[in-house]
């Protein structure tokens, strides 16, 4: 028995010891993103982009030492549990600020919890008009920053594209019916008249449906010539492969949520003719860029998305704040607000981010194209 | 388009009606809503792909393989999750089945990872994708006339099963009344489990058809189908085997006509609003008995 009190007093001894001495506390940011149910695999890509960065970091020594850490938080996607995690980044003081949400829905619902706490967000990739409006505390602040330019820009941006470009008349609108989906949908909408294009059907569906069938076949009574698939990659595949399916030959188009490679592994060649909006084009992309577009090959064995880029960028610039001005929210919050003009904006993989008064980055729209089962820039930009 | 609406609706209906035949068998000789049946939909499409990629087997070989680990999966299910709480409150089953389904869907997404996968298309033959029939404006292909061929072929398989087999037998006998099944010398627990094995390998075989049909075969595909199927189930009177098949196939065509001419964002909308009326007014389902209650 005395045996046994004499190895826990030496146990205990040697951890109060080793105490002082281990590495200091890590910087925590929070990465809060779908990381389970249906847009499990949108998460997996911010993620990916995330860790990357991070990994460089910490292999580069750190912030004076002290090792990043990322924290994921699976809100799969629902504004609900986007809420709960929310209040659960608020609560932990370790944690700095974060890269997320990914959904918009999501980041609408946590939103006013870091608005009234005080946490400062980068979204890779929420871009619904609304946060914007959302995004700043009573004295004015803004806490929720983006480094994807808005739905209302990309929606006119298409329309315009698509008119002035492709050529096109009759178009023949899907789109999710979430914040993303239908704020995308209305912006095009709206623009459409000004361009001379005609909206001539305009089909909702919800996330995880997998049968498109019957709206495509009243669709194609209207014998449109675009499809405009206001959502995204996952659903969007199988849009386009029904629709190929129906013997419907139209050209295809969408934004930022129709890009990644998994749109052609599940499309096939029905993915060919498809044009969509990105805001990176791995392509036009610089130097370092390049080597970043061909460590993440490596590492992940597929090709990098936008998604990625943007969450690599997005955590890179809050590290560079916390580098900046020490790990403290409200300091972290001064830093990427002062970012205004391009001499301090950031320059990362993306190119060069600095937002406006609201928070949002002013970004430029690139389109690509899906051609031979491949991607490849579209062979006219619009600007 | 009506035409077409209806041959969408159909396609639709016949894989509803693949996966309701599970919830309703299980349900007639247990009681038990296996809210894990729609796992066992999903799983099939992902050991089927799985067979092709990993151990290269042809589709032909690959789908009966794929059904064969889903109805071992459906027995090992029922005994280490259901038997063991086979005479305790009916609740206790019908949670621990939810837990079951949570269970496997995020065991699937360890295992294959939550990205949406494609359906290795050098294993499908090529045929599948062209046109077999087109009048006017419809459009059958190949692979919706094999999916019509396996699946009523497979109901027909079910239906002799059933009447005419001594297991069939006992099943229909087991549903009557457990107690005297086990009186008369029934080994209830087998004919159980080989009521498993029929509706794990029918919504495995759901489960590839729908992998084939659209391409794609994601871990959380199983929630949707499978409340589908139940309300199929429960709309052609839950238990009953032709209720099911029915069922499937009246909500396929309500979908597709609601989806095709009210709005697309009704459609699941149609669907549980059919389910509403027939609770409302045939409790019992279209096809299902009135029951007399046992006690």
């Amino acid at each position: 028995m005395k045996k046994i009190v004499q190895i826990l007093v030496a146990a205990a001894m040697t951890l109060l010891l080793a105490g002082p001495a281990m590495a200091e506390e890590p910087i925590k940011i929070a990465v809060p993103s779908p990381f389970s149910g249906g847009a499990a695999a949108y998460g997996d890509n911010v993620k990916a982009g995330v860790a990357m960065k991070i990994a460089e970091v910490n292999e580069a020594g750190g912030i004076d030492g002290r090792m990043i850490e990322a924290v994921y938080l699976d809100e799969m996607c629902e504004p609900k549990e986007a809420a709960t995690v929310a209040s659960k980044i608020a609560q932990d003081d370790s944690i700095i600020g974060g890269v997320g949400h990914l959904c918009s829905s999501a980041h609408l619902a946590a939103l006013p919890t870091y608005v009234r706490k005080g946490i400062p967000m980068i979204s890779p990739t929420a871009t619904n008009v609304t946060i914007s409006e959302k995004n700043k505390d009573r004295d004015g602040r803004v806490w929720s920053f983006r480094d994807v330019y808005r739905d209302d820009y990309q929606g006119k941006f298409l329309a315009r594209y698509v008119s002035e470009v492709l050529g096109l008349k009759k178009i023949a609108i899907f789109y999710e019916n979430n914040d993303y989906g239908i704020g995308l949908k209305d912006a095009f909408s709206g623009e459409a008249g000004n361009v001379g294009l005609e909206v001539v059907g305009s089909e909702g569906y919800m996330k995880g449906t997998t049968d498109f069938t019957p709206q495509l076949t009243s669709l194609k009574s209207d014998n449109p010539d675009g499809l405009f698939i206001s959502g995204y990659y996952n659903e969007g595949a199988l849009i386009a492969n029904q629709a190929k399916k129906l013997g419907m030959d139209v050209i295809k188009f969408g934004a930022d949520g129709l890009d990644n490679v998994d749109y052609i592994n599940l499309a096939k060649d029905a993915a060919d003719g498809t044009y969509m909006t990105v805001p990176f084009l791995a392509d036009a992309a610089g130097e370092d860029a390049q080597v970043f577009i061909a460590k993440f090959k490596e590492e992940t064995g597929r090709d990098v998305d936008w998604m990625s880029a943007n969450a690599y960028d997005a955590a890179g610039m809050l590290i560079a704040a916390i580098r900046e001005v020490g790990a403290d929210r409200a300091k972290v919050q001064e830093y990427l607000a002062a970012m205004t003009t391009p001499e301090k904006g950031y320059q990362g993989v993306t190119g060069l981010t600095y937002f406006d008064e609201h928070g949002d980055a002013q970004k430029a729209a690139y389109v690509k194209m899906v051609k031979d089962g491949e991607f490849i820039p579209a062979p006219e930009q619009l600007n | 388009m009506l035409e077409q609406q209806l041959v969408n609706g159909l396609t639709l209906g016949v894989i509803y009606a693949l996966i309701a035949v599970g919830y309703t068998m299980v349900y007639g000789v247990i009681e038990l809503i296996n809210f894990a049946h729609g796992e066992i939909y999903m799983l099939g499409a992902f050991f089927c792909v799985s067979f092709i990629t990993v151990v290269g087997l042809p589709l032909w070989v690959a789908i009966p393989c794929a059904m064969i680990c889903c109805a071992l999966l459906g027995i090992a299910i029922d005994i280490f999750a259901y038997r063991p709480i086979r005479k305790a409150h009916r609740l206790a089953a019908l949670i621990t089945a939810i837990g079951m389904s949570i269970f496997l869907q995020n065991l699937a997404m360890v295992i294959w990872g939550s990205r949406p996968r494609a359906f290795p298309q050098e294993a499908v033959p090529a045929f599948f994708s062209e046109q077999a029939f087109a009048f006017s404006d419809v459009t059958i292909t190949w692979l919706h006339l094999f999916i019509f061929g396996i699946t009523f072929s497979m109901m027909i398989g079910l239906f002799l099963i059933i009447s005419k087999t001594r297991v069939g037998t006992a099943m229909r006998a087991l549903a009557q009344n457990r107690t005297c099944c086990q009186l008369m010398g029934i080994n209830v627990n087998r004919v159980i489990s080989f009521t498993f094995v029929l509706g794990s390998a029918m919504g495995a075989m759901a489960g590839i058809l729908v992998a084939l049909f659209y391409n794609t075969l994601y871990p959380t595909m199983g929630y949707v189908a499978g409340v589908k199927a139940f309300a199929a189930a429960v709309l052609g009177g839950i238990g009953s085997v032709p209720g099911a098949m029915f069922g499937g196939i009246v909500l396929g065509i309500a979908e597709a006509l609601g989806a095709g001419y009210v709005s697309s964002l009704y459609r699941d909308g149609v669907a549980y609003a059919v389910l509403i009326a027939v609770i409302i007014f045939r409790p019992s389902g279209i096809l299902g008995k009135a029951l007399v209650d046992k006690a």
